[in-house]
């Protein structure tokens, strides 16, 4: 490796003409014989280093843009995308969007945002917080330094540790745009830097393997020291792991394990899993769903979260809507067309993966409030049972519609309030409705796991869930 | 798609960087995909996709960019920014390229081009009615229907370059039951890598209905049973334990990295004689086909596990060469954002020769484990769960009540040497797989499967 890394593709030159392509497209949906029209651009340089023997594995860049268009024509909606933008190739798709209008079903509520529908206002939101002034000063060979000090630190940590499997590092500054024909237009930056490493440990002939990540604006912001110590600490943790007795007991849950689940929750929430029947939230505002007096909350604005900005995927304020209030559900989250069904006001809850479809349902910062006791408080209210550190099969273990969950769990068993032996392929079952109620107390410890959104929770005590073992 | 002289300037471009191997893969994508929920058609959705992605390898290292464009100039510069990052000094290699030919040509008939959007629309309200008809119970039905057309052209240093084309079309139906205060879903889908001749044999409304019969079925389900029991495993989409349990494991990335309870393997008995397992990319028109790999290589049948003993690896270009083994045609790769790793294609387990029905029979207490919602697999370990969407309780033999909120959770290579029966009733099916952020196409298939004991975690204990 040498210097040449400087020459890389660097943030400078970011996407400085995304607006202009954006309001060239419109120029010609002005020509079309449609009703209203969106653009949405995306414009996004990544760097990509995977780290393996402490060489570089993989070292991947990529500087990408894509536009899509929203069209509506007589109450109907097309959408066409392309990540070509030369002149010709943007008119093919625009008329394919129109074209794909003919056929989908017609619907009084298929209009773009009006104001008026804002739940909240604009400008709740320091835009300066979303990018690291210091991102554009890290090379990529600063970059591959931070990968391979994470390497090296966690081979030093413990003798047991056998390799790693995975150690990637993984950063991204975007621009998003939106024009309409109804008059908004406005478009931000982004920056994060996100690190992982997946540790094996080895005594004998027992694997164990634990991960941890960290996540942030710019790499000036993680902590190699803290996430190798806690990926070494989790694979090391569980090796000699057995099995346990089948029984219905109590958990307490690692912040990422209850963030998982409170991902799950989320889902349920979205007004358009509500309004097709899909969710078990139908019909329950104002009712107590937890018995214990938590908050939930999906803050767009948060000033450390990472899934804030100033506006949704079609262009709506982001804004702070308390879903749970001391346990009682007060709201579901929309996006306009959701909003319009229910008499509401858009939360700006319109979310897009990609410019590759168009606007759904979805969370920005969702989290639950910590409380004021510490886990060490938490292991001792619980006294005996199962702290699980970590899930597999989340996806094909819960079923979002029906809320049942049965997922594989290791961690430790807690005797007495103290941490005894590891456990392995344990399952546990309940189904979310239960859980609500099952939920004692959170802790103090919240952390945020990046997925679909930027969740929080801190430690969970749940009572009466099913423990699967032998 | 690009001119060859051009090809030829950017590989030589890329290979001054003194590196051994160098790669242009070309892209375009044309995609279309209906949604149907709430007896509507929610939204037509089509996609233009056009790119260039660039590999270098050097030693260990891979490098990539790419662009999205297939502008000389763009590529040309793509090509000297990524080939700066390996090396500053500059050294020119010959370079000779040919084409290489297809192995067979596969027939399409109704191409998606030429199969109207009303068409299209009225394949999704069959779909509709026929899950609401079913039961009165349903009441939701979500449905969407994909088509996609993909041209590729593939160059490298080794010295030759390939172009296809692939037509896939894939249907897939979420039925949503309520009794009461009880959800169920059902899910079912069909995909294939051809056009939409796909629907001449298994109509849009027999998936409907497959699907509506699940989430009906489970709507009486009890709670299902929990800790270690005897497991039968349903045909075609039981597959995916297999796909995930020890398909993961194979994949020659996990063995170079010692990452895999497999490595070291080879020759080894690491499963019941009875079960032969195999990876195959040449099954005409399977969800997981392909004429070559993403890297060119072309598409062959590997045998993995013969008779319980472990023959093969699963390799892309770099791991077999790392290994000083041959390629197995398993370089695959999401899109031309990213690098082709090994990835499994059609996985599956090959018949046996008993009587599914007689399999049941033997089975005395146990689970009958029938559609999967997917799995999970740490490789490193081997540790699995798989969510069991449909299940039923057997009974002395026989299959009884529907159970819900099942999932099984076991250890690959253990599982592995406890089939105690293979049946001759082979299946397939299809979905996608995730890997390193990467989701494709697979096709995972087995015949019925008895294990002798798995850990089912169910509420009931």
């Amino acid at each position: 490796m040498n210097n040449a890394h400087n020459k890389m593709p660097d943030g400078s030159k970011l996407n400085k003409n995304l607006m202009l392509q954006c309001t060239k497209a419109a120029s010609i949906l002005k020509g079309k014989a449609v009703d209203e029209f969106e653009v949405y651009g995306l414009a996004s340089i990544s760097t990509l280093i995977k780290i393996y023997n402490l060489d570089v594995e993989n070292l991947s860049f990529s500087d990408t843009r894509g536009m899509g268009f929203r069209i509506f024509k007589g109450g109907r909606m097309g959408y066409a995308y392309t990540s070509n933008l030369e002149k010709g190739e943007v008119e093919k798709c625009i008329e394919k969007a129109v074209a794909n209008s003919g056929i989908t079903h017609k619907e009084q509520y298929n209009y773009l945002p009006l104001e008026e529908e804002f739940k909240y206002k604009r400008g709740l939101i320091d835009e300066k917080n979303l990018l690291s002034e210091k991102f554009l000063e890290y090379t990529t060979e600063d970059k591959i330094k931070i990968a391979r000090e994470l390497e090296r630190i966690t081979r030093k940590k413990d003798k047991r540790v056998k390799g790693i499997s995975n150690l990637l590092y993984e950063d991204s500054l975007t621009e998003i745009a939106i024009i309409n024909s109804a008059g908004f237009s406005g478009s931000y930056k982004t920056s994060s830097a996100f690190i992982y490493e997946s540790v094996i440990s080895r005594e004998g002939s027992d694997n164990s393997t634990g991960d941890y990540f960290g996540y942030a604006r710019g790499p000036e912001k993680l902590d190699v020291e803290l996430i190798s110590g806690n990926a070494v600490k989790r694979s090391t943790m569980l090796l000699g792991a057995k099995k346990v007795k089948s029984q219905v007991g109590s958990v307490i849950l690692d912040p990422f394990v209850a963030a998982q689940l409170l991902g799950v929750i989320a889902g349920m929430l979205a007004a358009d899993a509500i309004q097709k029947g899909k969710s078990l939230f139908k019909g329950r505002i104002g009712e107590k769903i937890f018995n214990g007096d938590f908050n939930i909350i999906d803050d767009g604005t948060l000033k450390e979260g990472l899934a804030s900005k100033p506006f949704d995927g079609e262009g709506v304020p982001k804004g702070r809507t308390v879903i749970f209030d001391k346990g009682v559900l007060t709201t579901y989250l929309y996006n306009t067309f959701t909003a319009r069904k229910d008499k509401m006001l858009s939360t700006g809850n319109a979310v897009r993966s990609s410019y590759k479809s168009p606007p759904d349902v979805g969370i920005s910062n969702f989290y639950i409030e910590p409380s004021a006791i510490s886990f060490e408080n938490l292991i001792k209210k619980m006294d005996k049972g199962f702290y699980v550190m970590d899930i597999i099969g989340l996806h094909s273990g819960v079923n979002p519609i029906s809320g049942h969950i049965s997922v594989g769990a290791k961690g430790m068993w807690i005797e007495d309030g103290i941490l005894t032996f590891p456990l392995k392929e344990v399952t546990i079952a309940t189904d979310i409705l239960s859980f609500c109620k099952n939920l004692e107390t959170v802790g103090s410890d919240i952390k945020y796991l990046p997925a679909n959104g930027y969740i929080g929770s801190p430690s969970m005590l749940v009572r009466n869930i099913a423990i699967g073992g032998n | 798609m690009i001119d060859p002289k051009l090809t030829k300037k950017v590989l030589a471009e890329l290979l001054k960087s003194g590196a051994e191997f160098s790669e242009i893969f070309i892209q375009k994508r044309i995609l279309n995909n209906l949604k149907l929920e709430d007896g509507k058609i929610e939204s037509s959705n089509s996609g233009f996709e056009l790119g260039c992605g660039l590999r270098i390898i050097s030693g260990d290292s891979t490098y990539y960019g790419f662009v999205d464009s297939l502008s000389s100039d763009k590529i040309l510069n793509a090509a000297r920014v990524l080939r700066s990052a390996v090396c500053s000094k500059l050294i020119e290699k010959p370079l000779v390229l040919s084409e290489r030919k297809k192995n067979s040509e596969r027939l399409i008939i109704k191409h998606p081009f030429n199969v109207s959007q009303e068409d299209k629309k009225s394949f999704l309200l069959d779909v509709d009615s026929a899950a609401r008809n079913y039961n009165v119970t349903v009441i939701q039905v979500t449905s969407g229907l994909s088509d996609l057309v993909e041209n590729t052209y593939i160059a490298n240093s080794e010295g030759f370059f390939c172009s296809d084309e692939l037509i896939m079309v894939y249907l897939s139906v979420n039925v949503v039951a309520r009794k009461e205060n009880e959800i169920r879903t059902g899910y079912k889908s069909i995909a294939k890598t051809r056009g939409y001749e796909i629907f001449n044999n298994r109509k849009p409304y027999d998936i409907a209905i497959e699907a509506s019969t699940i989430a009906v079925k489970m709507l009486d389900a009890v709670s299902a049973p929990t800790g270690a029991m005897p497991v039968v495993l349903g045909p075609a989409f039981g597959g995916v334990i297999f796909h995930e349990a020890c398909g993961h494991g194979l994949e020659a990335d996990a063995v170079l990295k010692d990452a895999t309870v497999y490595k070291g393997k080879i020759g080894e008995k690491i499963a019941s004689s009875i079960v032969t397992a195999v990876d195959d990319a040449t099954i005409p028109y399977s969800w997981g086909s392909y004429t070559f790999d993403d890297e060119g290589y072309p598409s062959e049948k590997n045998i993995l596990i013969e008779n319980g003993i472990l023959r093969n690896y699963i390799f892309d270009y770099k791991t077999a060469k790392k290994m000083k083994m041959k390629q197995t045609g398993n370089g695959r790769r999401q899109s031309f954002r990213d690098i082709p790793i090994p990835r499994m294609s059609n996985t599956y387990i090959a018949n046996g020769n008993e009587d599914p029905s007689l399999i049941m029979k033997s089975v005395k207490n146990g689970i009958y484990a029938k559609e999967f919602a997917g799995g999970q697999v740490d490789p490193a370990t081997g540790d699995f769960v798989f969510g069991i969407s449909e299940g039923y309780i057997i009974e002395n033999g026989a299959i009884c009540a529907p159970i819900k909120n099942a999932t099984l959770i076991g250890n690959g290579p253990e599982i592995l040497k406890k089939i105690d029966a293979v049946g001759n009733n082979l299946d397939f099916a299809p979905g996608f797989c995730g890997k390193g952020g990467q989701s494709i196409s697979n096709e995972v298939g087995q015949p019925t499967i008895l294990v002798r004991e798995i850990t089912v975690g169910g509420t009931k204990v």
